[in-house]
């Protein structure tokens, strides 16, 4: 009985290190990257609302700042990448940035916005070309963004390349949650996890 | 004969870890260019409704659901992958019986700002008292009186009797006329009888369905390491 306990623990002891030695060696993008924690204020504007990392506008609004988003810190220069998946669990409006990736100087305003459109079942970026058609509502989308200062911001939609632009040097910062686009209404409510971010 | 011992203790214990999964379906992962990759599975269930393919970046997950898959279909193609990085991919069957289909009709023209404007009090999934019986398991229990609400050209309520008592959710299936598969627009938490949902512009004359679903065991996980940008 001893030695078959003592059997199973030696097993079980193998199995972690296997698993560990997985884990230690997962990998995100090509290599180089440092994970750090940038600061954040929480913007509340209109019918915004934010429980943790659940942001909701809870109206129909056609007009005026509806807004619940995280504002993470300024960066410069550089390479970063923001991690994080958003679940839609119900939108009734449409047109409403969930990822913005928000250039300050030398010249401010939206760089890069990822919005839902048509109760969360299309993805589109600013423009409006379409970067995920025929979405499930209710299932969780994993946003990859490397923004390359100097050079190009690529997004990544459920691990796949997306949308590339250029990147023109310049002072960034990233910011997710729920906002409505000049065209766009709510109401919606979303849920992120898994938010990291990377710089190199 | 130390070696020996050593070697058949690693094999013993590598077994045992595998051994500890009993996949369902085997699963393949190809690298069939740097930056895409070709799923091929095999040995699925006749009995389940279907297959959710799911992909991570790290051995024990978090999984994301890539697609929902019909029975038949047995490939899946993930491409323009995030390069130099390493892709893990496990599938899962799920179960449960779908409701009767409701066809739906809806008036013409876009989805107006008048409409935008509507408050959609109707589209969050709810729990509506009255319209569950939870005494049967979700992959015989069919769901009941489904009806469908035009709220507006482009806007559909649907409720229906929830009679399921382990389901790991609710789905709502799409089916544009003409198509010759149901998708699923909308995966719901358990016990939910009532969603709105807003259609897509090949959606104005569809057919809907309901399903409770449970996810049966998941596959081999094999893994590919994506390579630089071609």
């Amino acid at each position: 009985m001893r030695k078959k306990s003592r059997a199973a623990a030696g097993l079980l002891a193998i199995c972690g290190m296997f698993l560990g030695a997985q884990t230690a060696y997962a990998q995100v993008e090509p290599g180089g990257w440092t994970s750090y924690s940038p600061g954040y204020n929480v913007q509340l504007k209109g019918c915004g609302q934010a429980n943790g990392l659940t942001f909701t506008l809870t109206c129909s609004s056609t007009s005026g700042e509806q807004r619940a988003e995280r504002r993470f810190d300024t960066y410069t220069g550089g390479t970063r990448q923001f991690e994080g998946s958003f679940k839609i669990t119900s939108m009734g409006g449409t047109r409403i940035s969930l990822k913005q990736t928000f250039r300050e100087s030398p010249s401010a305003g939206p760089y890069f916005i990822m919005a839902a459109e048509r109760g969360g079942r299309l993805y589109s970026v600013e423009g409006g070309a379409t970067i995920a058609s025929g979405a499930t509502v209710g299932t969780s989308v994993r946003v990859n963004t490397v923004n390359q200062v100097g050079s190009s911001h690529r997004t990544y939609i459920n691990g796949s390349l997306k949308n590339t632009v250029s990147s023109p040097s310049g002072s960034y910062y990233d910011k997710f949650g729920a906002y409505r686009t000049s065209s766009g209404n709510g109401p919606i409510t979303v849920t992120w996890s898994g938010i990291q971010f990377w710089r190199k | 004969m130390r070696k020996r011992i050593l070697l058949l203790v690693v094999s013993l214990a590598v077994g045992g870890c595998s051994a500890s999964v009993e996949p369902g379906v085997s699963l393949t992962a190809e690298l069939v260019t740097p930056v895409d990759v070709e799923l091929r599975w095999s040995g699925t269930d006749p009995a389940a409704a279907g297959q959710i393919v799911e992909f991570a970046t790290e051995p024990q997950g978090a999984y994301t659901i890539l697609q929902f898959v019909p029975p038949g279909q047995t490939s899946y193609k993930h491409p323009d992958l995030i390069p130099e990085t390493t892709f893990y991919y496990r599938v899962r069957p799920f179960y449960g019986s779908a409701s009767a289909p409701v066809d739906v009709t809806l008036p013409p023209g876009d989805y107006s700002e008048k409409d935008q404007e509507n408050d959609h009090e109707w589209a969050p999934p709810k729990v509506v008292p009255g319209a569950v019986d939870g005494k049967q398991p979700s992959r015989t229990a069919v769901p009941t009186e489904l009806k469908a609400s035009v709220m507006h050209a482009n806007g559909i309520r649907f409720t229906w009797t929830d009679h399921a008592n382990d389901e790991e959710g609710y789905l709502l299936e799409v089916k544009p006329q003409g198509g010759t598969e149901f998708t699923q627009a909308m995966v719901m938490e358990p016990d939910v009888n009532s969603v709105g949902l807003i259609t897509l512009p090949e959606e104005k004359a569809a057919t809907y369905r309901v399903r409770p679903f449970r996810y049966g065991p998941a596959s081999s996980v094999p893994h590919q390491l994506t390579g630089r940008n071609p």
